[in-house]
């Protein structure tokens, strides 16, 4: 950013600058992104997601009626007018009383913050100049930051913090009238050609995404919470880090560029989103990147625009980057409750993207990631899809029958069992008539078999079993390949239960048969006959497919059986829950075989009806052996 | 819409334009459908992938895939060949009005992917546009329609041409987009959950009369292509007494067949037919007919060389299709690959061998500059990267089926054999990918 040296501004100029900025940071920090929130929440009765998008349409539109109105000539008063809109929008907050009040005040107060933002942005560099514009901008974002920090600001009630941000927003107006511009206002370097203004729109929206997506899950999970904002020594660090990573991100700005700071930015907040987890597992010291992040691009949030001083860029940063950004942060957070790594690498791509497009040859292949971008656009919206409506009679089974469709079970799990086809009948059955499938809308049919039918899949699973196969596929069924579900159980997430109940209700009306089923069944091989070929075999597998609940030795005690309500049987013990005693070998481990493949109904104990005959009996066998060898001598 | 100026001048310049934006649209999404493809082979080699992209699990990319390659790859190359038959190539904007429909088009399905990534389904395998994304594609539709109608419209209204064939042809076009007009309204409403195809008793598959149906009215399409197309046939034609060409001994078996094949759909059980039913077997059985005779039809024009290499491919993939088909539709054979790998295959011969061979062909004949002709499709280390990636994957497609058909449990737990076959078939799948990118980034290039 070397073009044209402005000569130096009048030092009081540069302090209202600076004030002004700093006034401007505070109140969306303190204000609306806190105690508006929290004076809404009494009044709001879950509709929030109102309110807040009121906000950020007052926010946009706020935007490009300062772009379009910004003359250079009026610039000093029309900052000042958007500091007297923040603070009346403050005021109008405090005194709503009713929720259409409170919807009136939160359009004010974007409207206010959407046109001071672009307008003070858009000639700042007019003020302050372009050589040491990084430097000033950082120390005003990291002041802001710090004073928001403070115990006695951040720990105050809400209306305590609205009535401080209107009296930040009066400072700021009365600062607004030393505004002198007296440099050059605007940077032509190839970072504002038109086209590139897009790239860098994206990458600005990215990390902007990103910290709301952060900052959501930290304010709601609470041992996140009390690690980054509890305490005065937590705070008085976050203030100091704020400080020290803003001032450090202006320095680099003015000396490498605004690339640098913005590549470190999406480096050190990507990294602090990968360290979130799903919040209550997060990784020691995410709180110190994420604030360090935080502050390296908002200080590049407030440079881009400013060094461009083109209104219309301005609105286009702060409507679609900063206002709908947001929007889009807090959607993902409230709906995945976690930052998904491919995001971060998304972010990563739109960035360096960002970054290659200063350069015609490259800018091409960089369209594909704006592609990308408009598709997630649709991500967070989608996944609000209203999928969660009930219907029928059971709302549960319902909503579990649209999770089940959502999530696209029907592409390795059909629902059809084939009536003429014995190993169907055998597997999953019994049959269930034609005429009953098609009433559902649609039926679910499918045509592939990458894992079991669920035609009936209620009379041989658990609820219990099904919710945590759903979470842990891999830990109950190892070699599946299916994927982990936890997600839809995180956070009151009603989808996971739904979906469990969903699953249950197949073939539930269907059970005695298939206990008569299962009782009837006898494997194709003789069981006693080819006891010692088998055993080996039967090791192995029980070593697979049984240790991870019954344990290596069948104590009971796999690692996945500290899930279950019921611990699993210990082999060595006397008396067996589903044996009885005094049968003989061959007749025992025909009871053992069933049991293995069909599983024992009400229990955790699922079968394996695709095991083949001889692996069944060879299980058996295996089983019987341990408990044999602790068998007392007769 | 008013009428345009004529210009012909610019005639060749706006369909090279056009056959170029078809190329691009076509091409990405085949890349963009293999991509996702191959993402989806490796997240079955190894599922723990699945939680580095939750919530965006292998369930939600399936349809993103599989509707990808359907109303992308094998919607888009119709699309250029409707823009061919009947855009009016002397209106100035002609090839921005194609670009248009192409942009409605794939704005569609990307709202369709959007939707699908999120969880928006219907639950039906095909037809799958639920919730908001229902509409969108229909809407493109009816861009399309009032861009093609527009078209008609002008050419209809300007000066007869000289001779009565190109009349008779633009009437038989203007009706066939009357006939086309309530297609959005059936697409909607198709798109319903509760409209449902019957259904075979015996497999809780396809009957045998839908699936004959659905392969003539791919039958039809892919007959009227040379037409369409306006390919030159190879054999000069005696006129008729009206001034006509006399239609040739192919063209006269190719209509004949076709009727008698119509006929005997409509006269066969179209309700919840089993595969073991007589009429079934032997409707679809008829098919085989189609064998010879494709091959001879499309043998009667002069298609460029690049189209003339990809028609070969297309028809021993269409052989081994219609004999695959069968097959495995007749008892025993239905039961043992039902729900296999082994109709996975039969439908990737289909999609990757059949429908991109012709495509291809097409493609390449949109372009009337015949140094331009195949350019993106004429590679031939693509050519054969994509036939060699396309044997193996169905190869190891059906070995993987024989073997799941002895034992479900391999597939279901990993076993050693399946994870390698399925890292066969993750192999094969990459190499056409990057047969298919070579074509995207031709088609960029020029």
């Amino acid at each position: 950013m070397s073009d044209n040296p402005p000569p130096t501004p009048p030092r009081h100029a540069l302090v209202a600058a600076v004030l002004c900025v700093a006034a401007t940071y505070i109140y969306f920090l303190i204000f609306a992104e806190f105690a508006l929130i929290e004076l809404a929440k009494p009044l709001a009765e879950g509709r929030l997601r109102w309110l807040m998008g009121t906000l950020a349409v007052g926010g946009v539109a706020g935007s490009f009626l300062a772009a379009r109105s910004f003359r250079f000539e009026r610039y000093a008063r029309a900052v000042g007018t958007g500091f007297r809109a923040c603070g009346a929008g403050a005021a109008f907050v405090l005194l709503a009383k009713s929720w259409l009040m409170m919807i009136l005040a939160a359009l004010c107060v974007g409207l206010g913050l959407g046109w001071l933002t672009v307008t003070l942005v858009s000639g700042l560099r007019g003020v302050l100049g372009g050589k040491r514009l990084g430097l000033w901008a950082g120390i005003s974002t990291g002041s802001a930051y710090a004073v928001c920090n403070l115990p006695w600001v951040f720990e105050a009630s809400p209306a305590a913090q609205t009535i401080f941000a209107a009296l930040v927003a009066v400072g700021g107006a009365i600062a607004a009238i030393w505004l002198d511009l007296t440099a050059p206002p605007r940077s032509d370097t190839r970072d504002y050609e038109p086209a590139v203004t897009w790239f860098w729109v994206a990458a600005l929206l990215a990390l902007v995404w990103l910290d709301s997506a952060a900052f959501y899950i930290i304010q709601h999970t609470e041992p996140l919470r009390a690690a980054t904002w509890a305490g005065a020594w937590t705070l008085g660090g976050n203030a100091l880090m704020h400080l020290v990573a803003a001032v450090a991100a202006g320095l680099l700005i003015d000396r490498q560029g605004a690339p640098v700071v913005v590549v470190l930015a999406l480096a050190v907040l990507g990294t602090a989103c990968s360290w979130l987890g799903d919040g209550e597992n997060h990784a020691l010291g995410v709180e110190v990147l994420y604030t360090a992040g935080v502050s390296l691009y908002s200080t590049a949030l407030i440079t881009y625009p400013a060094h461009g001083g083109r209104p219309w860029l301005s609105a286009r940063v702060y409507a679609l980057a900063g206002w709908i950004g947001s929007g889009l942060g807090i959607g993902l957070a409230q709906d995945l409750h976690a930052v998904p790594l491919w995001f971060i690498a998304l972010a990563g791509v739109l960035v360096i993207g960002a970054l290659a497009a200063r350069w015609s040859w490259l800018r091409r292949a960089v369209v594909k990631a704006a592609v990308c971008l408009i598709g997630l656009g649709g991500f967070g919206w989608g996944t609000n899809s209203p999928m969660y409506a009930a219907e029928g009679s059971d709302p549960a089974v319902a909503l579990g029958r649209r999770v089940y469709v959502a999530e696209g079970c029907i592409h390795c799990h059909s629902q059809y069992v084939r009536p003429h086809v014995a190993a169907d009948v055998e597997r999953w059955g019994p049959v269930r008539p034609l005429t009953e499938s098609l009433l559902e809308r649609p039926p679910l049919f499918g045509n592939r078999r990458q894992g079991p039918d669920l035609t009936q899949v209620g009379n041989r699973r658990t609820p219990e079993w099904n919710r945590l196969h759903l979470m842990h596929p891999q830990r109950f069924s190892p070699g599946s390949r299916m994927p982990a579900y936890d997600h839809l159980f995180h956070n009151g997430d009603p989808r996971g239960d739904a979906l469990v109940a969903y699953l249950a209700s197949l073939g539930t009306s269907t059970l005695g048969e298939r206990l008569q089923q299962a009782a009837q069944w006898r494997p194709a091989i003789a069981t006693p006959s080819n006891a010692d070929v088998a055993l080996p075999h039967g090791r192995l597998q029980f070593a697979r497919l049984c240790a991870p609940c019954h344990g290596p030795a069948g104590h009971g005690d796999g690692p996945a059986a500290a899930g279950l309500s019921q611990r699993p049987p210990d082999f060595r013990q006397p008396t067996w829950r589903h044996v009885p005693d005094g049968l003989s070998t061959e007749a025992r481990t025909l009871v053992l075989a069933r049991i293995i493949k069909f599983g024992v109904p009400g229990t955790a104990m699922a079968g394996h009806e695709y095991l083949d005959d001889a692996t069944v009996v060879s299980l058996a066998r295996a089983v019987d052996a341990l408990y044999a060898a602790r068998r007392p001598p007769p | 819409m008013s009428r345009p100026a004529a210009s012909p001048g610019g005639v060749e310049q706006r369909r090279q334009a056009m056959a170029r934006a078809t190329q691009r649209h076509a091409f990405g999404w085949l890349v963009f459908a293999n991509t996702v493809g191959l993402g989806l082979g490796l997240l079955l080699l190894w599922p723990e992938l699945n939680g580095a992209m939750s919530p965006f699990t292998y369930g939600r990319w399936m349809p993103v895939h599989l509707n990808g390659q359907l109303y992308g790859w094998c919607s888009v190359p119709l699309l250029g060949l409707l823009f061919a038959a009947c855009l009016d190539w002397r209106h100035p904007h002609a090839h921005h009005h194609a670009r248009v429909a192409l942009a409605a088009w794939s704005l569609a399905v990307a709202g369709g992917v959007v939707s699908w990534l999120a969880g928006e389904s219907s639950g039906k395998l095909f037809m799958d546009w639920s919730g908001w994304a229902r509409p969108l594609l229909p809407v493109a539709m009816l861009v399309l329609w009032t861009l093609l109608a527009g078209h008609v419209w002008w050419r209809l209204r300007r000066p007869p041409p000289a001779n009565r064939v190109s009349t008779s042809l633009l009437i038989g076009l203007a009706l066939a987009l009357v006939a086309l007009l309530p297609l959005p309204g059936i697409f909607f409403w198709a798109a319903d959950p509760g409209v449902y195809p019957p259904v075979n008793p015996g497999s809780g598959g396809a009957t045998g009369a839908s699936l004959l149906g659905s392969t003539l009215g791919i039958i039809t399409l892919f007959g009227a292509l040379p037409y369409l197309l306006s390919i030159p046939r190879r054999a000069p034609t005696t006129p008729s007494s009206s001034g006509r060409p006399a239609p040739s001994g192919s063209e006269l078996s190719f209509g004949g067949a076709l009727i008698a094949s119509w006929i005997i759909y409509a006269v066969i059980d179209h309700g919840h037919a089993s595969h073991t039913a007589r009429d079934q077997i032997l409707g679809l059985g008829s098919l085989f007919v189609w064998i010879p005779l494709a091959g001879w039809h499309l043998a009667a024009f002069a298609w460029p060389n690049v189209a003339r290499r990809w028609l070969v491919s297309a028809y021993v993939c269409w052989g081994l299709l219609v004999a695959s088909g069968w097959v495995t539709f007749l008892p025993g054979w239905s039961e043992a690959l039902k729900f296999t790998h082994g109709l996975v295959a039969h439908a990737h011969l289909a999609m990757a061998g059949l429908v991109t061979a012709v495509h291809h062909a097409l493609l390449t004949c949109l372009d009337p500059a015949p140094a331009n002709q195949g350019r993106a499709s004429s590679a031939p280390w693509a050519f054969l990267t994509w036939h060699l990636g396309l044997a193996v994957h169905l190869l190891s497609l059906f070995l993987l089926s024989m073997l799941e058909e002895a034992n479900p449990a391999g597939l279901f737990l990993s076993d050693g054999p399946s994870q390698l076959l399925m890292a066969v078939r993750a192999l094969s799948g990459a190499a056409m990918l990057v047969a298919s990118f070579s074509w995207l980034k031709q088609a960029w290039s020029r």
